[in-house]
């Protein structure tokens, strides 16, 4: 799967087809981060990559391999987080190790979900009590722009109890889908 | 409920906030989360690991396909502009 069918659209400053273009590009590049979840915020160095590639895409100059966009974009996130490595920890030995394993790292394109797995997880939202219904719907609206304190208190909740009722409804949502057979570990993973 | 059982569920909600998509801007760049700061290495791990889990999830419930990473980014995007 080549993501740089998109290209032509994402040089030419098109948002949507940017965003087409993360849908596709988010789950391997996030992945590519993982030797690096316990040092840096890899969800912080995930949206400044992409924002970057976004900058720099206009400027992009394909070398005829499959998905040089998205391996520009591991580039630039695997550079952004051993910077901030480097910065908060200052030891160059564990970053330069931690960078031989980002190399190791395979990354590949995966498919969006299933659309079918929309309909069951609409069903079994439908099933979730009232209070994890409420966090789990919030969260999604707010689609990553208002902090959880916000959300909790727009829904009369402390923080703690809004994150708590979030967390139950993500582990029903899992049960359900589970109990209308639906491979959880390999759809969500 | 115990001193133990408190201090799991904060260490949980932590996690399960690290494992969200907001991020505050800091100087112009998106900034880290103090909740990141304030879990143990193993409970970064376990939120990167939840955060994947929710990607997939957001994804497969909105009408583009889009996760709450992706739409965040396009939310940038145009505050940028």
């Amino acid at each position: 799967m080549n993501l740089d069918r998109y290209l032509p659209g994402v040089m030419a400053g098109d948002a949507d087809a940017f965003a087409k273009w993360m849908i596709e590009a988010e789950g391997p590049l996030r992945r590519s981060l993982a030797p690096l979840a316990a040092k840096v915020d890899a969800e912080a160095v995930l949206q400044e990559a992409l924002l970057r590639v976004w900058q720099v895409a206009p400027r992009f100059t394909p070398d005829g391999r499959d998905n040089g966009l998205l391996r520009l974009a591991v580039r630039i996130a695997r550079n952004l987080a051993i910077s901030e490595l480097r910065r908060t920890h200052g030891r160059a030995a564990e970053a330069d190790e931690l960078e031989r394993r980002l190399e190791q790292v395979a990354v590949a394109p995966r498919s969006p979900p299933d659309p079918h797995l929309r309909r069951l997880i609409e069903d079994c939202r439908q099933k979730l009590p009232d209070q994890p219904r409420r966090a789990l719907a919030a969260r999604l609206e707010a689609e990553g722009s208002l902090s959880d304190a916000r959300l909790a208190e727009d829904l009369g909740m402390k923080k703690n109890t809004f994150l708590q009722n979030f967390g139950r409804a993500r582990k029903l949502l899992k049960a359900c889908l589970q109990g209308l057979g639906v491979n959880v570990e390999e759809e969500l993973a | 409920m115990t001193e133990r059982q408190g201090d799991e569920r904060a260490r949980d909600a932590l996690i399960e906030e690290t494992a969200g998509a907001y991020r505050p801007d800091r100087r112009g760049q998106v900034g880290s989360l103090a909740a990141w700061h304030d879990l143990d290495e193993a409970g970064r791990i376990e939120a990167f690991r939840r955060a994947g889990e929710n990607c997939r999830l957001e994804a497969a419930t909105h009408p583009d396909r889009r996760s709450s990473t992706v739409a965040a980014v396009l939310n940038r995007i145009a505050g940028r502009r």
